[in-house]
C-alpha cells in the first residue's frame, strides 16, 4: 500500500467541510483580522449555500465574518472583536441589531483557553484574568469555581472543538505539513489541534524534501490535517505574508456597500455577491474579478517593501 | 487659531512623556496613537522600553498603520509569538496598555458593545473587544479616543467592556481590580486624570486651542474642574521633528 498525500482539490476540500457541518454548525477560521484568513475556503462555502453556522475565530476578525453574514450563512458569531479595525462592520452590525444573528460578549482568553483545552484533551482551561467587565456575565462558554490548590475563584471555559477548522498558510508538502512564514502564526497550531476536521489552503505546495531539510519550519504537523489545497492569493483580500499584503482598497469598497446596505440600499452588496462568490467558477475566475494578475503583483510588491 | 501641530500629535506625545524606561506595553488593534507614542518614547527617553504582549517584540515600522497587529505594521521585529503566549502575558500583564470605546465615562469605564437595548437586541452594536486583561492585569493603561464629543463621553456607560474605576473605589475592590487602572484620558481636546479620592475624572490641562468650555460643552457628564487648569505642555521642537522623521514620516496622524 502507498501514503496516501492530504493534496486534494477545492471542491474535495469543501464537500468535506460541508459534510461535517452538516453534523455540527461549528467552523472556526484561522488567521487573524486582514491576514491569512482562508477566505477562498469561505468563498466555496457561500457559493454552495450553507446556513445556519456557528462561526468561532481567533479573537479578532472582520472581512470573512461580515461577508459571510451578508450572504446569509451565520446564525451565531462567538468572536470577541469584529472590526475592519479602521471601520466597523455594517453587515454584522445590522445583522445583530435586527437579530437576525446572535453574537456573543466574548473575550480573547475565553476562546484561546477553549481551543487550549481541546488541543490538551481535558474539560476546561482555568482563568484567572477576568474581572469587571460586563462581557463575564454574558459569555456562554464560562462557568465559575473554587481552585482546588489555592481556594480562589476562578473562570472555567470549556474545552472548545470546533467541528471543522479552516486554516490558510503559505506552503506545506503534499502530505499535509504546513509552513507559516508569516511574522505571526496567529492560534492557527491550536486549532489544527483542537478542530475535529483541519482543512487548510496554502499559496503553494513545495517538493517533499523543502519541509525535510528543515522540519522545524513545520508549523502543523500533517498528522493535524484532514486535507490541504492549493490555492494561490486563497486568502485574498487579506493578506498571505511574506507573499502578498492584504488589498486594503477592496476591503475599503466592500465596506462601503456594508454602509450603504446599512442605509437601505444592498444593490451594491448583492451585485459583490454575485460577482465574487457565486459567478467565479474557480480560484483563476476570481482573481479576474478583482483585477487580475496585474493587480496581485501591486499586493506582492506592497508585501516585499515592508 | 492654527497650530503647526496637529491634535493627534499633541495626544501621541502626552502618552510618550508617561512610558517609562524599560517598561513592557502593547497597544493592540486599531492603535495608530497608542503605537506613535511608544515609538516616539522609545526613541526620546525610553530606549530600554520593549514594545511586547501582542505576539511580537520590537517592532520597527517603516511608518504609521491603523493597526499593529500585522506584518505590515510591524515592519520588521525582533521575535513572534502565537495566541498560546498572550494566555499567559494575560495573566501576568504588562506595564501599560491602551484602550478607547464607543462610549467613556466618568470612572473611564469603556463600551464597546452596545449603545441602546440590550446586548442581544442592541439599538446600535459596537465591534465589541479581544483583551479584557490586559486593563486589569497591567499595571495601569490609557484612554486615548481619536474624538471627544458628547456622544462618546457619557454620564454611564451602557454596557462596560474594559472596566476602569467601575463606580468607585468601594466597586473597585470588590471586583477584585487591583492595580491602578487608568490613568490618563487623553483626548484631541484635553487631558484628565482621576481624582485620587473618588476616582472621578478631573481636567488636568487644556491643549491649546481649546477653553475649558469647550472641553465641558463636549463632555457628557461633569469632571472634577480644579481652580487652576493649565494648557497640555504642547510638543517640542525635538519631540515635532523625532516624530515626523523617525515615526510618521507620512503624516498619518495629521491628516
Amino acid at each position: 500500500m502507498e501514503r496516501q498525500p492530504k493534496l486534494t482539490d477545492l471542491n474535495t476540500a469543501l464537500s468535506l467541510a460541508q459534510d461535517a457541518l452538516a453534523e455540527r454548525p461549528d467552523l472556526c477560521l484561522g488567521g487573524l483580522f486582514k491576514q491569512s484568513r482562508p477566505i477562498a475556503l469561505v468563498r466555496g462555502l457561500l457559493a454552495a449555500g450553507v446556513s445556519n453556522l456557528n462561526l468561532f475565530s481567533s479573537p479578532g476578525a472582520g472581512y470573512d465574518v461580515d461577508l459571510m453574514i451578508a450572504a446569509g450563512a451565520i446564525k451565531e458569531v462567538f468572536i470577541p472583536g469584529v472590526t475592519f479595525e479602521n471601520r466597523l462592520c455594517s453587515n454584522f452590525r445590522t445583522a445583530v441589531e435586527t437579530q437576525k444573528v446572535r453574537a456573543h460578549a466574548l473575550d480573547a482568553l475565553t476562546i484561546i483557553g477553549g481551543l487550549m483545552a481541546a488541543a490538551n484533551g481535558v474539560p476546561f482551561q482555568p482563568i484567572a484574568a477576568l474581572r469587571g467587565s460586563d462581557v463575564i456575565k454574558h459569555n456562554p462558554l464560562l462557568s465559575e469555581f473554587d481552585c482546588p490548590v489555592t481556594g480562589q475563584r476562578l473562570h472555567a471555559v470549556s474545552a472548545l472543538s470546533p467541528r471543522v477548522a479552516f486554516l490558510h498558510a503559505q506552503e506545506a508538502d503534499r502530505w499535509g505539513n504546513i509552513r507559516h512564514l508569516s511574522t505571526m502564526v496567529y492560534a492557527d497550531q491550536l486549532m489544527a489541534r483542537a478542530a475535529q476536521t483541519v482543512i487548510v489552503s496554502v499559496d503553494r505546495i513545495v517538493e517533499d524534501e523543502v519541509i525535510l531539510n528543515d522540519a522545524r519550519s513545520v508549523t502543523i504537523p500533517a498528522y493535524y490535517v484532514d486535507a490541504v489545497v492549493q490555492v494561490p492569493y486563497g486568502a485574498h483580500p487579506t493578506a498571505s505574508f511574506p507573499f502578498y499584503a492584504m488589498d486594503e482598497a477592496h476591503i475599503d469598497a466592500y465596506a462601503d456597500l456594508g454602509d450603504a446596505a446599512r442605509r437601505g440600499n444592498a444593490d451594491g452588496l448583492d451585485a459583490y455577491l454575485k460577482r465574487h462568490i457565486t459567478a467565479p467558477d474557480d480560484q483563476e475566475a476570481y482573481v479576474e474579478t478583482v483585477g487580475g494578475s496585474n493587480h496581485m503583483q501591486r499586493l506582492e510588491q506592497e508585501a516585499r517593501d515592508i | 487659531m492654527s497650530l503647526d501641530y496637529s491634535p493627534f500629535e499633541q495626544m501621541t506625545v502626552v502618552l510618550a512623556r508617561d512610558l517609562a524606561d524599560g517598561e513592557l506595553g502593547a497597544a493592540g488593534a486599531g492603535a495608530m496613537i497608542p503605537m506613535a507614542a511608544i515609538s516616539l518614547a522609545r526613541v526620546c527617553h525610553a530606549p530600554n522600553i520593549q514594545v511586547g504582549g501582542e505576539m511580537f517584540f520590537n517592532p520597527y515600522p517603516k511608518q504609521l498603520f491603523p493597526s499593529m497587529l500585522d506584518d505590515r505594521a510591524l515592519g520588521r521585529c525582533e521575535a513572534s509569538e502565537t495566541f498560546i503566549e498572550l494566555f499567559g502575558h494575560s495573566h501576568h500583564g504588562l506595564d501599560f496598555f491602551f484602550h478607547s470605546g464607543l462610549q467613556h465615562d466618568r470612572f473611564g469605564n469603556i463600551n464597546l458593545h452596545h449603545v441602546g437595548g440590550t446586548l442581544h437586541a442592541p439599538k446600535m452594536r459596537g465591534p465589541g473587544a479581544a483583551n479584557l486583561s490586559y486593563c486589569h492585569t497591567s499595571k495601569r493603561f490609557y484612554i486615548c479616543p481619536t474624538s471627544h464629543t458628547r456622544r462618546n463621553f457619557v454620564e454611564k456607560v451602557d454596557f462596560i467592556t474594559i472596566p476602569g474605576h467601575l463606580d468607585g473605589p468601594e466597586s473597585k475592590n470588590v471586583a477584585g481590580l487591583t492595580q491602578e487602572g487608568p490613568r490618563l484620558v487623553v483626548t484631541p481636546r484635553a487631558v484628565f486624570d482621576f481624582d485620587p479620592d473618588t476616582l472621578f475624572m478631573r481636567l488636568l490641562s487644556v491643549h491649546c486651542g481649546n477653553s475649558i468650555e469647550d472641553v465641558l460643552d463636549n463632555t457628557g457628564f461633569m469632571p472634577l474642574v480644579p481652580d487652576l487648569v493649565p494648557e497640555t505642555k504642547p510638543p517640542t521642537g525635538e519631540e515635532l521633528s523625532l516624530l515626523r522623521e523617525k515615526i510618521d514620516p507620512t503624516g498619518e496622524l495629521r491628516n
